[in-house]
């Protein structure tokens, strides 16, 4: 019998049916992975079970226990625990405060500061880290961050750990603690079940997988008996083709961008590279490597930075954004929500946002002229929603991405950046953007691209550059791509 | 098959004052109904043009000045009376709304309002009721001059110090009084020049005093085609809705913000000018508290704290709201000492409108994104079983 099971669960948000009549089981002690596209109901199905949300129709059973994990806390009770994104913490305590927050040792109503302390770092032992528990949470990386919400899952002798895209904004380093993390609660007996988008650590760490579609069940199977083809064809109905870019058939042009020594103290040092007109330049490394930091200095967002940059053999002024943009460099961030929308307005206005003065001759938003050249744009791009006026905040990812990288799209640029130009995106949507990345190329835009997805840089670029704790470790050219050439330079 | 984006089109539901304007003819038609009516005296053009009395004979053939009944709230003279007191606080509210949509919040426009009509009275006091156009021009260009300056300093600390601005404004709010304060002693100033007088007291209509009515329309014209029709407008939305990805689109926020506090003071000097005209006199003491009443104005309008939302239109109805509640509980003859707990509760009130009505939006939206995402999944599915 399951050690979990949730039968026939359905779940409506306003205006939309998140979950359908689901129905899945978890074996105890196993990894359960949970596919499908952004809005498949497979993060709703994990709030659910960690007691967030509270389900229409259906039952949970525990053991065979019909059970009502009403809320976080009766889940906890319950030994159900969810370990996500958004932090359920409070960034200004410190590690140990926020691991003993529900049963600070106290007495007479004053906190016991050395038992406090003393079990919070037996905690974090248990689970194998060393992070220090006087540590406020707000200095801690993602990574770390999420250490600390497993040990305080851990600590409250979870169950069953519900794990919400954990590895999305974690370095290799990290996803690959994380897993051996999970090895060893396997071992305890704990069962997981695993929210991802991506395939490679899913067929790596996980013993069963449950696709899901538009809030409907699609599949339960062993992952022995599945592979990669057949678990993309269930969640989107189509498989995405990994093909050859075009624009490496064509010969790269002038040289548009060259850095020399660029060096942002505690950050990177003595960056130097150049990227041509027409080619895609990959940047991989892990997280803190310095990449998105370069980046963004190449964007005049670091005026700390020193160095020189050069656009098509001038020089260009350190930390000034508005010359950055004349000089026709374009940037994605890699935060679409924090640094690439506005997400409180519509589709239009964000796309003409950085073209904003372009658009209004004496100061004037010319509607007309935006509303055709954005217009344009999305269908090229192929948005998704019911207007041009739609709020970005309501768009999927895989949208919200669209129109984030629209905004640089909107004028010709020389000088494209985007930094993880595929989080948190759909396979689908993923796919759009690889063409269209592959298409703005050819048509003879330099493109620098972050990514933390090595299949990615490895299928899109003509060369990588990897960095390392802030340098420059080495440049592989396409003939002599591999994971171990390009592992080996990372760490 | 793909969805086209379609380009808007005008939809009601994107009209977000429609709101405020039904509450107001609602509001309009209570006074009307429960105000009852007033004897008031009439007055007629006598033969040598000269506004007088009208005189009736009664019964016993003796002349006796006439009355006339009319809506205690649906009169010109009560309407328009509203009008002017509600034009002090729209026009400042407007600017208010500019600073809130930036996120900010500016708790100095009354002392910038008592500090800009200081030093306008001591240009214009000298001068005497004798005064002619330059003393008025430079009397009204220093008041306004004053005002925006003011703000501008309210803008330039927040962005240099990088200080959330309630507490920038919380210190100037009493800064720029104390120094209004200092400059005339808590003495009231008053002796301008006639013209000055006599031209912002322009009546149309004997007791229609237009001229604070006209200037607030105009500033709400002004603000409403600076917000939603300039690309400085669309700037001060992006840098209030998300001021990291603003500057990633090369926007400088820091002077959208010293901008937004600059226009706030500008709107406070040209109520400062009205209210100079008007009564005839400045003093430190101008404008106490007026900060929460244009604050309230503005979220009553639609101005959302948090930043990013907010119409000059909306603040201005929002301003005739709160004057009609105000002026209405005078109108029912319920005591004037219940008009802040009134005004208080129509505050969150509003609020919480807003709110409801954001959640409505929301699932206006879901449904219509769903219903595209059923359309998308369909057509990939058709699309797959194709290709088998």
């Amino acid at each position: 019998m399951a050690f979990l099971s949730v039968e026939h669960i359905s779940k409506t948000f306003p205006g939309v049916k998140a979950l359908d009549d689901v129905s899945v089981e978890f074996e105890k002690g196993t990894i359960h992975a949970l596919m499908g596209e952004n809005g498949a109901g497979k993060s709703t199905l994990g709030k659910i079970i960690a007691g967030v949300y509270t389900p229409d129709k259906g039952v949970i059973k525990l053991d065979g226990q019909e059970v009502k994990p009403t809320d976080p806390r009766i889940a906890q009770e319950l030994g159900l625990a969810i370990v996500h994104q958004e932090l359920a913490f409070c960034p200004n305590m410190t590690v140990a405060e926020n691991l003993m927050l529900g049963s600070m040792p106290a007495k007479a109503g004053f906190v016991n500061w050395n038992k406090l302390r003393d079990r919070a770092k037996s905690l974090l032992l248990e689970i194998g880290s060393d992070i220090d528990p006087d540590t406020p949470l707000a200095q801690l990386t993602t990574g770390q961050e999420q250490m600390v919400q497993i040990a305080s899952c851990v600590g409250t002798n979870a169950k069953m750990i519900i794990f919400d895209e954990p590895t999305s904004s974690l370095s290799t380093r990290e996803s690959e603690h994380l897993f051996e993390l999970m090895e060893r609660l396997k071992e305890r007996g704990v069962t997981m079940a695993y929210v991802s988008h991506r395939m490679d650590e899913i067929f790596r760490i996980c013993d069963t997988i449950t696709v899901l579609r538009d809030g409907k069940f699609v599949a339960t199977e062993a992952i022995a008996s599945t592979n990669r083809g057949r678990v993309i064809r269930q969640m989107v109905g189509h498989e995405v083709l990994t093909e050859r870019p075009k624009y490496l058939d064509l010969q790269p042009g002038e040289e548009i961008l060259r850095v020399e020594n660029l060096t942002s103290t505690g950050k990177f040092q003595n960056v130097s590279f150049n990227v041509h007109r027409g080619e895609i330049v990959g940047m991989a490394g892990l997280v803190g490597a310095g990449r998105s930091e370069t980046a963004t200095a190449i964007f005049g967002l670091d005026r700390n930075a020193k160095g020189d940059i050069y656009i098509k053999g001038k020089k260009m002024s350190i930390g000034n954004v508005n010359e950055a943009m004349r000089r026709q460099i374009g940037f994605l961030p890699e935060d679409r929500k924090r640094a690439g929308l506005v997400l409180g307005m519509s589709i239009s206005d964000n796309v003409s946002l950085p073209h904003i003065d372009h658009f209004s001759p004496l100061g004037f938003v010319d509607r007309k002229r935006e509303m055709i050249e954005i217009e344009k744009l999305t269908k090229r791009l192929r948005v998704k929603a019911p207007s041009l006026d739609s709020i970005t905040a309501g768009l999927s990812g895989g949208n919200q991405q669209k129109v984030a990288l629209a905004k640089w799209l909107a004028r010709t640029c020389d000088l494209l950046i985007v930094d993880e130009p595929t989080r948190g995106v759909d396979v689908g949507a993923k796919a759009e953007i690889y063409h269209l990345l592959d298409e703005v190329a050819c048509q003879g835009v330099a493109i620098l691209m972050i990514s933390s997805e090595l299949p990615e840089v490895m299928n899109l670029s003509r060369r990588i550059l990897v960095l390392r704790e802030g340098f420059l470790t080495g440049e592989v050219v396409r003939e002599n791509f591999s994971q171990e050439a390009l592992l080996h330079l990372m760490a | 098959m793909t969805t086209t984006l379609g380009r808007p089109k005008f939809d009601f539901s994107k009209f977000p004052e429609g709101g405020l304007l039904a509450v107001i003819v609602v509001l309009g038609l209570l006074l009307a109904i429960f105000g009852g009516s007033v004897q008031l005296p009439k007055f007629q053009i006598g033969p040598d043009g000269k506004r007088e009395r009208a005189m009736v004979t009664n019964a016993a053939g003796q002349q006796v000045p006439a009355f006339e009944t009319v809506n205690k709230f649906f009169n010109a003279r009560t309407l328009v009376q509203i009008a002017k007191d509600t034009s002090f606080f729209a026009i400042m509210a407007v600017g208010m709304t500019i600073v809130i949509i930036t996120g900010g919040i500016d708790l100095s426009v009354g002392a910038i309002y008592a500090l800009a009509s200081v030093s306008g009275a001591l240009i214009l006091s000298p001068y005497g009721p004798s005064g002619g156009g330059t003393a008025t021009v430079l009397g009204v260009v220093t008041t306004i001059g004053v005002g925006a300056l003011l703000g501008f300093l309210n803008g330039a600390m927040i962005t240099a110090f990088n200080v959330h601005p309630f507490i920038i404004t919380l210190g100037t709010m009493a800064i720029y009084r104390g120094i209004a304060f200092v400059q005339t002693n808590g003495q009231s100033i008053g002796g301008f020049p006639d013209g000055f007088r006599a031209f912002v007291r322009w009546e149309w209509l004997p007791d229609l005093s237009m001229v604070p009515l006209v200037v607030m329309l105009l500033v709400t014209i002004a603000g409403g085609i600076f917000l939603a029709q300039t690309a400085i407008g669309r700037k001060v939305y992006a840098v209030g809705g998300n001021e990291v990805a603003s500057r990633y689109s090369g926007i400088r926020v820091g002077w959208v913000k010293i901008l937004a506090y600059t226009l706030t003071g500008l709107a406070a000097g040209i109520a400062a000018v009205l209210s100079l005209g008007y009564y005839g006199a400045g003093s430190s003491g101008d404008g106490q508290g007026y900060e929460l009443n244009v604050i309230a104005a503005a979220v009553v309008g639609g101005a959302s704290l948090i930043g990013g939302k907010g119409t000059a239109l909306g603040a201005l109805l929002g301003a005739v709201i709160l004057q009609m509640i105000s002026n209405g509980l005078v109108i029912l003859n319920i005591p004037q000492n219940y008009s802040q707990i009134v005004i208080g509760l129509v505050v969150i009130a509003a609020v919480l409108l807003d709110q409801f009505n954001a959640v409505m939006a929301k699932r206006r939206l879901l449904v219509r994104t769903s219903a595209i995402k059923k359309e998308v999944a369909s057509a990939a599915e058709s699309a797959a079983s194709s290709t088998k």
